[in-house]
């Protein structure tokens, strides 16, 4: 049994970064060329990259829904992502993410719109490090943008940790790993202002008054990565205006 | 299963030009597109690259572990190599385990690196008999624009020059770069009645996904040929193919060894 | 320039005022899309920059032909829904012949949307003056938010195109459109429309498109 490290040490996370504070984040709109939507996304040494797909044709038949659009979700890590090569294919893991996410997504997206329908949504994490569902979300939300799907808000997401007795944003592989609760989170965030939470879940154990806490700190990560991930988007569609503006 | 009409289109126009010796894009009939090379994008794995043709893109991780080896090459490693067709990559590709394309393309770029020895598998003998090296060749597709073979050839041999031998982690010795002896390029072309094409976009394999693939060595010898798709395939046309891929080939390894 | 707004901005306080693209909760008017904000007095509406195309009636589309029934065909004309031609809905269909005698998979059509029921299937007619079987020109395809760009108010951008080119254009609401004429000519159609996708919600495009197609044709004239 390996003797645990300390996780806070001065005052200080391992990675020398402040409790509340995110890890550095990259956000890319429209990263590929055959889906109608999609968002290349780094959250600290996470890598994902989200695709969406649809509205479009749902088959077998008995799969739609005749008053909305059906909504899939498929959280997938690549062979590579992790140290130890993990198998191809879905495992019991991904499943579950895959089913949490569908759901925080499907509260979301305005699917009476499109009955009969699906709305695919693929992310793939090429690497991973602590906190990849919250990146693959992250980035699933800008792609769902990107495709145009018509939503009620933005999804934002991020973990906090508890370790050493202290709650954490944004956990790295050795917080989650080592710590005595893990707890990702999902928000809707509706002009600029967190709605709802859209994704909850739970690995540990903490008192009531840390779940207070946790929740105010993730409101916290989640508003700084709403903000990046609206500046990505910005970005691809306000990069047309400049270069027609420059070349005049 | 969904087809795509914006490929479908584009049939008519992509014959018509070829009626008149031009492709859709401009480009010559051997020419490949834009290529992009960005090696170790994936700073956990062991070595890793990712790939641009065009609009093309495939990721390729490379993963080592010790393992038993087979008990006909006791002194040998293993290499494994497989390849995800995800569904993001492309509106007509399903989840699920990989299916005869996916097993077809990695198959190809597994005999094009096996036969031209780029690794030397005696080289990843840890203890005769009973513990080598097993690397894994992970190829995932990201968007498919067209001849993701090339793509994935091209990352899967960047990806191994790249790749530093993981023995720290094992607690057998130091750490040391995977020696490389050889750069296998494939070349791909479409096949439309009595032309070929090198480095087909997904609208030009609208009018049929009629292709063969030539794998070279440095030295010009051909490691892997496969023909893909139904269609007959005259001795003349396929000697041209033979000579343009490797003056191809030799053209895009300099792109990789720069 | 009109504004870039995204899904869940507020945008009106007035229910009164929601227009498309918008959805009321609250008392509240906010955007349900990735688009421009297009505010008048009497309408708030956000033209949308990306999405599917979602038929309506009255729609002129362009699609392919996936499959051969004895009463019709079934088109796919690049949305969620698959539309379907019947056989009597194809102009001077004489009795004696079969549908696949008319048209066959793999081929492309201009055709109307006649009708849309509740459970979204998508019935086409070619009975229309602009309808018909696609057998030469090009058929084009852009992101179907830009097609009213592409139109032009009043159809000015298109009466461009046509004008400066002498070249036959059917805009399918759909994003595919069909060219026909000279081929060089259709070549430089073909680029402008990409240019006015590309550019859609930027100002004095009419200009530059103008420009554009002047230049490109003296390019022509000179080889």
């Amino acid at each position: 049994m390996l003797q645990k490290p300390k996780l806070i040490i001065d005052g200080k996370r391992l990675d020398g970064r402040e409790f509340d504070e995110l890890r550095p984040i990259k956000i890319e709109a429209g990263v590929l060329k055959r889906a109608d939507g999609s968002c290349y996304l780094e959250m600290g040494r996470n890598k994902v990259v989200a695709a969406v797909y649809g509205p479009r044709e749902l088959h077998p038949r008995h799969l739609q829904d005749p008053s909305k659009a059906v909504i899939r979700y498929r959280y997938n890590m690549a062979p590579f992502s992790v140290e130890e090569r993990k198998r191809p294919g879905p495992d019991r893991r991904s499943i579950e993410i895959s089913k949490v996410s569908k759901e925080a997504v499907e509260a979301i997206v305005i699917k009476e719109l499109f009955p009969r329908s699906t709305i695919d949504i693929f992310v793939e994490v090429l690497q991973a490090d602590a906190g990849s569902r919250t990146a693959c979300l992250n980035a699933a939300s800008v792609a769902l943008v990107d495709a145009g799907v018509p939503m009620r808000g933005i999804i934002s997401s991020v973990a906090v940790a508890k370790v050493d007795g202290v709650l954490v944003l944004d956990p790295i592989k050795e917080e989650d790993y080592y710590g005595e609760a893990d707890i990702p989170f999902a928000f809707l965030i509706r002009n600029g202002k967190i709605e709802s939470i859209t994704l909850l879940q739970m690995d540990g154990r903490i008192t009531k008054e840390e779940l207070k806490e946790a929740i105010k700190l993730a409101k916290k990560g989640a508003m700084e990565i709403y903000k990046l991930q609206r500046e990505a988007i910005m970005k691809k569609y306000e990069i047309e205006k400049e270069d027609i503006e420059n070349a005049q | 299963m969904h087809s795509d009409i914006l490929v479908d289109i584009k049939k008519d126009y992509v014959l018509s030009k070829l009626r008149d010796n031009e492709r859709i894009d401009g480009r010559a009939f051997d020419e490949f597109r834009k290529i992009e090379i960005y090696p170790n994008i994936i700073q956990k794995a062991e070595g890793s690259a990712l790939v641009k043709i065009g609009d093309t893109q495939v990721v390729v991780g490379i993963k080592m572990q010790p393992g038993e080896p087979f008990p006909d090459t006791p002194d040998k490693g293993i290499i494994i190599t497989n390849a995800e067709l995800v569904p993001l990559a492309s509106p007509t590709f399903e989840p699920g385990p990989p299916d005869e394309n996916a097993i077809e393309l990695a198959r190809v770029v597994d005999r094009g690196i096996r036969h031209s020895e780029a690794v030397d598998l005696s080289e990843l003998c840890i203890e005769e008999g009973k513990k080598v090296w097993i690397l894994f060749i992970d190829i995932h597709a990201l968007d498919d624009d067209g001849n993701l073979m090339d793509a994935s050839a091209l990352a899967a041999i960047v990806a191994l020059m790249n790749t530093v031998v993981p023995a720290e982690r094992f607690e057998l010795g130091n750490d040391f770069k995977l020696p490389i002896k050889d750069i296998p390029i494939s070349v791909t072309s479409l096949v439309v009645e009595d032309k070929f094409l090198v480095d087909p976009s997904r609208d030009e394999l609208s009018v049929g996904d009629n292709t063969i693939t030539i794998t070279t060595d440095k030295n010009d010898n051909i490691v892997a040929i496969q023909k893909s798709g139904s269609y007959l395939l005259s001795e003349e046309l396929f000697e041209e193919i033979v000579e343009t891929s490797i003056k191809k080939a030799k053209e895009i390894r300099k792109l990789v060894t720069s | 320039m009109r504004k870039i707004v995204l899904p869940g901005d507020l945008v009106s306080t007035n229910p009164k005022l929601a227009g498309s693209g918008t959805y009321i909760e609250n008392g509240r008017v906010y955007s349900k899309i990735l688009g421009l904000l297009d505010q008048t007095e009497t309408q708030v509406r956000i033209i949308p920059l990306k999405g599917r195309y979602i038929p309506s009636v009255g729609d002129t589309v362009i699609g392919i032909v996936r499959e051969v029934t004895a009463n019709g065909w079934i088109v796919d004309i690049h949305c969620p829904y698959t539309a379907f031609l019947p056989v009597q809905e194809y102009p001077n269909m004489k009795p004696d012949k079969k549908p696949n005698e008319i048209l066959e998979i793999g081929d492309a059509i201009i055709a109307k949307v006649l009708n849309i029921d509740p459970k979204m299937k998508v019935t086409l007619t070619m009975k229309d003056k602009l309808c018909r079987p696609i057998r030469f020109g090009r058929i084009v395809a852009i992101n179907p938010a830009r097609v009213p760009r592409v139109i032009g108010k009043k159809g000015s951008m298109i009466k461009l195109l046509k004008g400066e080119l002498d070249v036959q254009i059917i805009v399918g609401q759909n994003g595919l459109i069909w060219l026909n004429g000279d081929r060089r000519k259709i070549t430089i159609a073909e680029e402008a429309i990409y240019k006015i996708e590309q550019e859609a919600h930027t100002e004095g495009l009419t200009d530059r498109i103008t420009e554009f197609i002047k230049r490109r044709k003296e390019n022509v004239t000179k080889a």
